[in-house]
């Protein structure tokens, strides 16, 4: 195990991408899963590291230990069940690299866990993928699991939850837990959990975790529910993921386009009109006309910025989405076609691609929106505004109310005079908005206009927090949903998992230990 | 002008994994346009003015259409496959003998003809000087430049220690080897369009060539024997501030 006694100020291992930056005693980085269990065993406060690419300060400590899983790195083996074939991983592969492996169909160099799924495997034709695609690649598996992490495709396939088959986790007590799904579930709300000094038993809060919109606020409960779901979106508070197997899904053929169209707006409604017409797109992302600009003038500073080509200077607003290329691709195109001239836009005025490189470059240009607003602040927090983090909401709603959130979201930004820029998957109800801070007071501002847009979302039956977690940023939010019994009920929950506060305080409920 | 572009179709070599004993799995790897033909056709693009036409020609079995498909959507007006069992096995003398053999009967008038500096999969970079060769034009390689005068072209080629700048005349062979990053994508419309364009076929007789001009016939290589050889860099810099002591590091090293 290495050890860092001394941790600077600006070490990268008291920061996460949300740019809140904390401190530490120390920082472990275990290299055996003994090694982790030793850590558990002697340290009192630990922070479990994935990647850092969090975005509400999951994985920022105050404090105590940072235990970093950067060395368990590796895919261990696939294997397959009734359900499907799956992966073996420990926690810090990345998404990057999970997906590597498979489109080089890697799975010969590895052993198969049940007979033969190796082979079979890599003999498929159409080959398998991994569902999950956050547009942030460079996360771990582990913290896309502590997370639940989602991505444009979990329009169509679900969040990292409906992909975990088994998890193995390092509890408060030191101890191992192997699960599987099917092991251990919950009777009503009460569940067993086996630790060494026996079987606790677990009263699981009472509360509806809303399952109608995308959802990672507080903790994941429904009746009889599976032990795997316990830990999947617990963001590290019950212990330590040393490994995971994840479902694979069988492949197919994706053709991504981009369409243009000259107004701001029209992408959210022709959105709308796409869900009508019968045409079933893998997902729908958009961007308006600020995300556009944001990429246009990146590209202004570098060309080389996305490898894209240049954003038609009529364009105003854009709508992303991926179709399946097969037989009915025509057609399909077909049916868009008039709702896009609808808005003025036109078939010409688009961008397609199939092959994997092209592919990849549409997915890079949806993935520079965030990064350039996240390059922003951390530029205005190296120079003039040091305790500045980013504003960016994750908030949900049914879709049938999106509309009065989009309004809400637009009048109570301009009402606190700031400027903002709004992008993605708008096909779930779930788009992101980015408020664009140029210095503290701003910040400030902010601040109270997300909490305005927090209370909204929840009112109109949606989330706070779609898909980045709760972490120690929005602990605000899960009393906001649950009231002050719900976040009581989670506590309850965390104090018989680990009684002594040992994993990630302040994360999902305030801990008046840590102090931001 | 008349722009002739010759394109490959290759595995997607990105996708090819290394199984336990350091052996290329190739299966299932998908096929797809070679990268350096799709920068011969991007510079195509970027030359066209209106009234121009680029025609894509490749020679290979039936699914190569597809590579001429993607040919159509990134920009190319026609597109013709070359194809006859007989062209099976052809090595770089036998594919460079029935290119010419299209450009002679086909597209005599080029303006200009081109190709990737190599493709992705043989790695031979010799066709299109072979080419050249055969029909008596003058050749010019690895450019990562061409412009269009009025009769005349503009190459930039790049030969990693020099770059020579060339005036080419009309009808020269010309293989590129940079593309733009920024490459353009096609719109949905020109997607559509090029699915449902016409992809003309040419046989051995329609190319007028012999039996023993093509293919497995017609080829001059045999390959007696291949291993991998690996050439690793060292990975040892020297500066050259102090040419004397530069030299006796370099001198240490060999
Ligand atoms: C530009 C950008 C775009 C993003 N887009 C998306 C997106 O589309 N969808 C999405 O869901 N997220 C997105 N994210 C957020 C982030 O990538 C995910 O939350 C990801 O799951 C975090 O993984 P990580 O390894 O960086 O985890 P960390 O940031 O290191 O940790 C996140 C949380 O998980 C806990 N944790 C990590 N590993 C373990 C483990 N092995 N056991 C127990 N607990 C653990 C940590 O303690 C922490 O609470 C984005 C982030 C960025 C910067």
């Amino acid at each position: 195990m290495i050890k860092i006694t001394e941790v600077p100020e600006d070490s990268p291992y008291t920061i996460d991408e949300c740019k809140i930056r904390g401190y530490a005693d120390e920082v472990l980085i275990p290299e055996t899963e003994e090694d982790i269990r030793e850590a558990v065993r002697n340290c009192p406060s630990i922070t479990i590291s994935g990647r850092r690419t969090g975005m509400c300060g999951g994985s920022v400590p105050y404090g105590g230990t940072v235990l970093s899983l950067e060395k368990f790195d590796h895919i261990l083996g696939v294997g397959k069940d009734e359900r499907s074939f799956y992966v073996r991983v420990q926690p810090c592969v990345t998404v990057r690299q999970l997906n590597d492996f498979i489109r080089k169909k890697g799975y010969l160099s590895l052993p198969s866990l049940t007979e033969g799924a190796n082979e079979e495997l890599s003999a498929d034709r159409d080959g398998y993928f991994y569902p999950v695609d956050p547009t942030e690649l460079n996360g771990s598996l582990g913290g896309n699991i502590a997370a639940n992490a989602s991505g444009p495709r979990t329009f169509k396939y679900g969040p990292t939850r409906r992909w975990v088959r088994r998890v193995r986790v390092i509890l408060s007590d030191g101890s191992v837990l192997d699960i599987k799904r099917g092991d251990i579930k919950a009777t009503g709300r009460t569940i067993e959990i086996p630790f060494s000094d026996g079987m606790r038993m677990i009263e699981l809060p009472t509360y509806e975790f809303n399952m109608n919109v995308k959802n990672v606020t507080g903790l994941y409960v429904e009746d009889d529910m599976d032990a795997v779901d316990l830990f999947v979106g617990s963001e590290g508070i019950f212990g330590v993921i040393t490994e995971a197997d994840l479902y694979l899904a069988p492949a197919h053929p994706l053709i991504s386009n981009i369409v243009f169209l000259p107004n701001d707006g029209d992408s959210y409604s022709l959105s709308k009109d796409f869900r009508a017409s019968g045409v079933v797109p893998e997902f729908l992302e958009f961007f308006d006309s600020g995300s556009l600009d944001l990429i246009r003038s990146s590209r202004k500073d570098d060309p080389k910025f996305t490898d894209m080509p240049d954003i038609p200077d009529t364009a105003g607003s854009a709508l992303f989405f991926d179709l399946p290329m097969d037989g009915n691709l025509k057609d399909n195109y077909l049916r868009v076609k008039p709702l896009i001239e609808r808005y003025g836009g036109s078939l010409e005025d688009s961008w397609c691609g199939y092959e994997l490189k092209d592919r990849e470059r549409f997915f890079a240009f949806r993935h520079s929106v965030p990064q350039t607003i996240f390059d922003y602040v951390a530029r205005l927090k190296g120079s003039s505004a040091p305790k500045i983090n980013k504003m960016g909401t994750d908030m949900s709603v049914p879709l049938d109310r999106l509309d009065e959130m989009m309004e809400f979201y637009d009048s109570t930004i301009r009402s606190y005079g700031l400027e903002y820029v709004i992008f993605g998957h708008i096909g779930h109800g779930h788009p992101h908005v980015e408020i664009i801070l140029k210095d503290m007071e701003a910040f400030r501002k902010a601040k109270d206009a997300y909490r305005e847009l927090a209370r909204k979302a929840i009112e109109l039956g949606g989330s706070p927090s779609a898909e980045h977690g709760i972490g120690k940023m929005k602990v605000e939010y899960v009393e906001m949903m649950y009231g002050s019994e719900g976040v009581d009920q989670i506590r309850s929950v965390k104090k018989a998992m680990d009684p002594e506060n040992r994993f990630n305080a302040g994360n999902v409920f305030a801990d008046g230990e840590v102090r931001m | 002008m008349k722009y002739v572009v010759f394109v490959k179709q290759v595995p997607d070599t990105t996708l090819i994994a290394v199984d336990e004993n350091g052996n290329l799995i190739r299966a299932g790897v998908p096929s797809i346009l070679d990268p350096y033909s799709e920068h011969a056709l991007e510079t195509a693009v970027s030359l066209k003015k209106e009234g121009d036409l680029i025609v894509a020609v490749t020679m290979g079995p039936d699914q190569a259409q597809s590579a001429l498909r993607r040919c159509l959507e990134i920009g190319a007006d026609e597109a013709y496959l070359l194809s006859d069992r007989a062209f099976a096995g052809a090595d770089v003398h036998a594919t460079a003998r029935t290119l010419s053999a299209f450009v002679e009967k086909f597209a005599a008038d080029a303006s200009l003809i081109m190709f990737g500096k190599q493709a992705a999969d043989g790695d031979t970079a010799q066709v299109p000087a072979e080419v050249a060769e055969m029909l008596g034009r003058e050749q010019f390689c690895y450019c990562v430049s061409v412009n269009a005068e009025d009769d005349h072209f503009v190459t930039v080629q790049d030969y990693g220690d020099e770059r020579r700048t060339c005036r080419a005349p009309m009808g020269s062979v010309v293989s590129v080897s940079e593309g733009d990053i920024n490459r353009r994508l096609p719109s949905i419309a020109r997607f559509i369009e090029a699915s449902e364009a016409e992809i003309k076929r040419l046989d051995r007789i329609a190319l007028g060539l012999g039996n023993f001009s093509v293919g497995m016939n017609g080829s001059r290589t045999k390959i007696v024997k291949s291993v991998n050889v690996r050439s690793e860099r060292l990975g040892k810099i020297t500066d050259g501030s102090d040419p004397v002591k530069a030299a006796a590091y370099l001198k240490e090293l060999i």
